[in-house]
Order: structure tokens, then sequence, then C-alpha cells
């Protein structure tokens, strides 16, 4: 085994691996932070140029433009309020509160170190615990899926506004807009009210366009400030005390991160959001987070980077992917002759390692790019408003076309917009909508799915053979009323 | 070799560079100008998938343009199916598919497409027969094991299969019609997934196609107690005929349809693709590790099997469901 990692190593470590690795990480990076184009694009397209290179060259490519188009996705959540993936929602809540506050490039710093760091840390837990982490994975099934999601959603619904009845109200709202289309199980219409445009449901990317970012856009007019700028400072790099503060927090999400990235089918989203709730509440001024606090930034980038590490094990272990990274990744390793199944690693176990190394050196790679770019991006905000918000509002619209090419997306996006100011108004948090919509679906699906395996007998099924998706269940609620009660106790209204 | 594989990298850069050049610009030019999609109604990771990177990673070659794929899976590919009916018939969408998604639901359900009037054929591009699948570990040593299970204990005996109508479903059915017995079907989002389930525990028996399970067979995870058709795939697995499931019971043709109106120079363009596709070395190379079959059937040939298809599979629908 030891062998095999040194022979690895030593593959990973050639030049054009890493010139190439770089690249991809520029281009991810620059891609990512065009709302509308996804990093999945930008792989997918690139793809078939990895087929020609050697497996260790054109892999880490891949997984160069994979890296860099996350840290890319939090760069407008960031500095504009525009999340375009649900991985970086839980980022621009405090990010952009750190932007106004004229601290854009210490937030944009702490999402770098922070991302690095988690992904980092559990790419080399990866590397160390892949059997364990393999087994851990054969553990979750549909069951344990629903279980795990309902968990989530309740711990989001509990902790992430003032009030934990608004807060539900949004998530059944969000959980029954993610209904709108059809079925996924029985394939027939809810909700459609016989438009075709509904049919295959509400995309994802104009709703978090639409109520994120238009709101702030609103504001921005409503108030016609004087000073003319979103902010007037980029402000500070990040210092490292400032760092040392947020560690224990960036280690905590990436544990949760790495835990999360073990059961299939959670991923990102849910990492980002665990991470931050359970900041949240380990700190002892819960109320500064959604206020402009950094160590908000860094609990979500580190929790939703340190997903990566385990969601490579079920590819490189069966050959089955995850998610459409993996199985990009799937595509690459496939045309490049390496059969990813069970037998990938005894006849290729030194590439494995290769490969797992890149991965490490990538996040080494990327810190020195994106601590080099930072202060370009962060220029953006200073620009007068006059010129930036014609500009925002062109990238949510032109963001929102380019992702699938359909115009009815343009009328939702503005729906979602005027929902989103009445919210504010109304001071209703969007947020708890955004992740039933994006949960509700998985959750549906994996519930449908537990109860044709239970032969509609779902109780029995859960106290007979699922007695750890049956604990979660029952733990749920309590703990959701526990985080509540502490986070909104008398003495600190958020 | 190396020269080969120096001009195709030269190639596919140059593909791909105009790929991103050509989402921004819109120049005249004879089709294809700009990246061609093709959805596959399906999840990731299942035989469909792995079929396509190898398709979208060589044609490039001949048509001069990238193939992206999209996967979009859902209500067991009448999703995909539906987005490639209401795109525009300019032959930038095409759709990879399956005869079960293609010609069977329509007999099952209202579809929100005409299957043979809202499509034609671009190109079938191999098959694949069906071989039924259990854990290493597990007590059924032969089909006849598996059967006498499923009889003793209606229901017990857990299937997973790949969506309701699907690929694994369908032979799943007919099976259970063929030799009167009942397993508990439970739905997964692909075939990959669906192994997956077999491998954790969860499901008791799944079928699946040699790409997807040649190295698992290799590894000595999973078992093969029988495969589709007459003929044996593996000398000491029965075929479905000697255990009594007879007639075309699970064939899966690998097809590649385009919205109706498409024009015919459009398709003829993307038919001889297909075609030198066929031929081509690396092709076969690839598609050989993947345990696949390279077959191809373009337009109006494939397309009368279509209508065949429908026939039958509307007898068999009528059977299953007039019980």
């Amino acid at each position: 085994m030891f062998d095999l990692f040194t022979e690895g190593f030593a593959m990973a470590m050639r030049f054009d691996t890493m010139a190439l690795m770089s690249i991809g990480l520029f281009a991810g990076m620059l891609v990512g932070s065009l709302p509308g184009f996804t990093t999945l694009m930008a792989m997918a397209i690139l793809l078939p140029i990895s087929f020609f290179m050697e497996p260790i060259v054109g892999i880490p490519f891949l997984l160069g433009i994979y890296k860099g188009g996350i840290f890319g996705g939090s760069v407008p959540a960031i500095l504009i309020s525009m999340p375009g993936t649900g991985a970086a929602v839980a980022t621009s809540r405090d990010g952009y509160k750190l932007t106004q506050q004229g601290k854009s490039r210490k937030a944009l710093d702490m999402a770098l170190f922070s991302s690095v760091f988690g992904d980092t840390a559990s790419d080399i837990f990866t590397i160390m615990m892949m059997f364990p982490i393999a087994y851990l994975v054969m553990q979750f099934g549909p069951p344990e899926l629903f279980a795990v999601l309902l968990m989530s959603l309740v711990i989001i619904a509990a902790t992430s506004g003032s009030n934990p009845l608004k807060s539900l109200i949004m998530m059944m709202l969000g959980l029954w807009l993610s209904f709108i289309g059809t079925d996924p199980l029985g394939g027939v219409e809810r909700f459609t009210f016989g438009l075709f445009d509904l049919k295959s449901g509400i995309p994802l990317l104009p709703m978090l366009i639409g109520v994120f970012a238009l709101p702030e856009v609103a504001s921005v007019v409503i108030r016609n400030e004087k000073s003319r700028k979103l902010a007037d400072l980029v402000g500070e790099r990040l210092t490292r005390l400032e760092f040392r503060r947020c560690l224990p927090t960036i280690c905590r999400s990436t544990v949760i991160g790495t835990g999360i990235g073990i059961v299939p089918g959670l991923g990102q989203i849910v990492a980002a959001m665990m991470g931050y709730t359970a900041a949240k509440n380990a700190s002892k001024h819960p109320e500064t987070f959604g206020e402009g606090e950094i160590e908000g930034v860094a609990a979500a980038e580190a929790a939703n980077n340190a997903v990566n590490g385990p969601t490579m094990v079920p590819l490189l272990t069966l050959g089955i992917p995850g998610d459409n990274v993996t199985a990009i990744l799937l595509g690459a390793f496939v045309a490049q002759g390496l059969r990813p199944g069970p037998q990938l690693f005894e006849e290729q176990g030194a590439t494995v390692f290769a490969i797992l190394v890149a991965m490490v050196i990538a996040n080494l790679l990327f810190l020195v790019i994106g601590y080099l770019s930072i202060p370009f991006f962060s220029k953006i905000v200073t620009i007068k408003t006059s010129i930036l918000i014609p500009l925002v509002i062109m990238f949510a619209f032109a963001g929102t076309f380019v992702f699938r090419s359909d115009p009815t997306d343009l009328l939702i996006l503005v729906a979602f917009g005027v929902f989103g100011i009445i919210a504010k108004a109304a001071k209703f948090d969007v947020m708890p909508m955004v992740m039933g919509f994006i949960l509700g679906p998985s959750m549906e699906y994996a519930f449908g799915q537990t109860v044709a395996m239970s032969n509609s007998n779902l109780f029995g099924f859960f106290l007979t053979e699922r007695l750890g998706a049956l604990a979660v269940l029952l733990v749920a609620p309590v703990l959701g009323y526990l985080l509540w009660k502490r986070l909104y106790s008398s003495d600190s209204i958020a | 070799m190396l020269k080969s594989f120096a001009k195709k990298s030269m190639a596919a850069l140059a593909v791909s560079g105009a790929a991103l050049a050509g989402t921004m610009t819109a120049a005249q030019a004879e089709y294809p100008e700009k990246p061609i999609t093709m959805v596959i109604p399906l999840g990731a990771g299942g035989s469909h998938d792995l079929n396509a990177r190898v398709i979208t990673s060589i044609i490039p070659t001949y048509l001069n343009q990238a193939m992206i794929v999209r996967l979009t899976p859902g209500a067991g590919g009448q999703k995909g199916t539906q987005e490639v009916a209401n795109t525009p018939a300019d032959g930038y969408t095409l759709l990879f598919t399956h005869n079960y998604i293609d010609q069977l639901q329509q007999h099952v359900e209202n579809l929100p497409y005409e299957p043979l009037e809202d499509f034609v054929t671009v190109a079938r591009v191999n098959y694949a027969p069906i071989a039924v699948t259990v854990r290493a570990d597990s007590p059924y040593e032969t089909f006849a094991d598996l059967v006498a299970a499923s009889k003793e204990n209606p229901g017990g005996v857990q299937m997973a299969h790949s969506g309701n109508w699907g690929a694994l479903f369908v032979p799943a059915a007919q099976m259970m019609k063929a030799l009167d017995m009942s397993w508990n079907l439970v739905p997964y989002q692909g075939g990959g997934p669906a192994l997956q389930a077999l491998l954790s525990g969860d499901a008791d028996v799944t079928m699946g196609f040699p790409s997807s399970l040649a190295s698992h067979v290799e590894a000595g995870k999973v078992r093969i107690l029988a495969t589709a058709g007459a003929e044996r795939i593996y000398d000491d697995v029965p075929t479905f005929a000697e255990v009594g499931v007879e007639g075309d019971v699970g064939f899966m043709h690998r097809v590649v349809l385009a919205p109706a109106d498409t024009p015919a120079d459009v398709l003829e363009t993307l038919a001889a693709a297909f075609n030198e596709l066929g031929g081509d070395k690396t092709f076969n190379r690839m598609m050989g590790r993947l345990g696949e079959n390279i077959d191809i059937i373009t337009g109006d040939d494939y397309d009368a099997m279509r209508k065949e298809q429908s026939v039958a599979y509307k007898d068999l629908v009528d059977a299953l469901t007039s019980q």
C-alpha cells in the first residue's frame, strides 16, 4: 500500500501535470465566477481535450477546473450577492454584508484560505481512509438519505431566521415549489396548471439570482446612496490573527463537510449550510452571523470544499459516480483506459494515488493563483454604482439565459426578484425556501424508494431493518427544538 | 499510434476552442457551427452515460464540433425526452435514448410527445443483452434458486431497477409474468445506483449490462445467473430462453434520435458522422474496453424497427396490465 502511494506521489510530481492543472484552476475560477456558466459546463466542454493527454495529466486538468470553479462561484456571491450555485448560498449571507462594510478583500481571502484548508484536509483524510470510507458509503441507502435530508431541513428551518415559524412557512413554500413539474417517481404532472413551461419544473438558477441578487440591487437603487459606490474600500487583506480566530470553525466545518461527503446524495449545499449552522451554534455571539461575520464565510467555504475528497471514493473504489462532476471524471477515466470498478485499485493503484495526490497539489497551487487574483476581483465593488448596478442586472439576466437558453427563465427570474423584494420587506428569510426547494426532490425520491423497499409497510420496515434511519428521524425534531431554543433565547434575539 | 493521438488531441483542442468561441459569436456557416448537445434522459454512471462519454470523445473528429452530454434524468426518461421533443429541430439538440423509453412508454401512459411522430432516428449505435445479477455471497447459486425463492415468498425478493418501465424494469416484469413469480421492484435513479444497492445489500437482485458489470464480475463481487437472448454469452451461464423466458426479452438498443422536423441535410451529416464513427479504430477499442458491441444502423432502417417495436410492446403492455 505505502509503496503504491510513493509510486503515485512520484507520478504526480511532473511539470506538465502542474502546468495544466494551473491552467485548469485559472480557467475554472474565471468560468465559475460568471453566473450562469457552471463548472460542470466548463468540464464537459473541455473533457475531450483530456482524452488525449496521459491520465495523470488529463484528469488533474479536469480536477483543476472543478476546484477553481467552486471558488469562482463564491466570488459573485460575496461581491454582488449573486450565488451561481446552491453551494455558494451560505457564503453570500455574510460575504455580501462584509462587502457592504468595505471588507470584501478580507471575505474573499477567508473564502480562499478556508476552501483550500477544508479541501486539503479532506483529500488527505480520503487518501488515508479510502477503504473505510468505501465501506461507510455502502451503509447509506434511500431510508438513511431520506432521514438525513429531513434532519438537515429541520436544522435549517430552526436556525436560519429570527422567527422559526416564518422559516418553516418559507421552507414549506420551497418544498411546494419543488413539487411543480413532473413527479420524479410516477411521472404525473403536478401544479403545472397545464402550462407547458412548468412541466420540467422551476429551474434553480433564476430562483437563486432572483431572490438573492435582485433585492440587493433594488435596495441600492432605492437608497440612492450619496457615496455612489457599493463600498468605498476593498479593505485590508485578511490578518493572521483573524485566520487564527476562525481556525476552530474551519476545522469543525472540515469535519462536517467530510462526513457529509461520505453520504451519497447530500453534497456541497447541505455541507455549507450545516457547517454554517454549526459555527453559529457554537459561537458566543450568534447574533453577528448574517450581519457580516467573517467566521460565517469560513464555516460555509471550508465545509462545502471538504466534501470533495470523499465524493471521489465511490468512483475510485466501485466505478459508480456520486454526482455529475464525478460522472464526467468517470468518462475521462474510461477514455484513458482506466476501467473504474472494484479492480481499478488493484490494477492501477499507483495512478489512483497519483490522482489523489494531484488533488492536494491542486489545492496548494490554487492558494497562490487565488491569492494573486483576489485583488483584481475585489476591485469590482469600487466601481460607481451608476455603472455597477446596470452591470449586475445584465449579469443576472444574461447568466439566467445562457444556462439553458429558455426565455421563460427570464420571467421566472423577475418573478423571484419581486418575491425576494417583498419577502425582504416583510422580514421573511428566503434561505429556508431555497433550501427546501433544492433538497425537496432528493428527499421525495428517497422517500418513494423507501416506501417501495418496505413493501408499503413503512413502520415495520424502519423498526426491523433500518434502526439507524429511524433514530435520525426521531432525533431530528428534538435537535431542531434545542437548536432553536439555544440560538433564540430571550437574551440574544437576532 | 502516437502520431494519430497527437493529431487527435490537436483536433480536440481546436474543436473545444471553437466550441467556446462558438457560444459567443453567431457566424454563418454550415451545420454544425456550434457544439451539439446530446441529452441523456437517464442518470449518471449508467451504461448510457459511459457509452455517451466514448461517443462524444470521438465524434468531434468527424463533425468538427464538440458534442456535449447533458444528463436529464426524471420520470423514467420522459423528462429528458420531452425536453428534446420541444427544442428547435436544428440538429443542435439530440436525444440518446433506448427502445423502452422510446417505444414502450407510450403504451403505458399519456406522454407529452408522440415518439413516432416527434422523433426520427439519427443512428442506432449498439444493442446490449441484459444479465440477471446477484451478489457473489447471495444464497441464490443458480437462476432456478432465485425462481424457487421468489415463488415461495412472493414480493420477498427485492429487485433494484433503474426506473418504472425502464431498461431493467421491463425485462423483470416480463420475467415475472413468464415464470409466474413476483419480486418487489424498487426504483433507483439509474443503473449505477441500482448496482450500488445490490452491492450494499439493499437489493437481492438487479440486472445490468456487460459494460457496467464486467469489472464487478472479474473482481468476484457479483454473480450472473442468466443472460438475454438464445445464445450464451458466458459459457457457464444459461440464457433467458434456457430458463423459460422466451421471445424478445431483455435487449436494449441504444439509439440517437433527433426532433422530427430536423432538416434532411443535417440528418445526413449526422448519419455520415455516425457511420464513420462505427469504423473508427479508437472508438472500437474504447467500446471494446467497455464490453460493448458496435452495430450502427442509421435513419430509415432503424425507424422501421421502431414501428415494429411499438406494435410488439403494445401487445406486451396489454398482456401485463390486463391480468
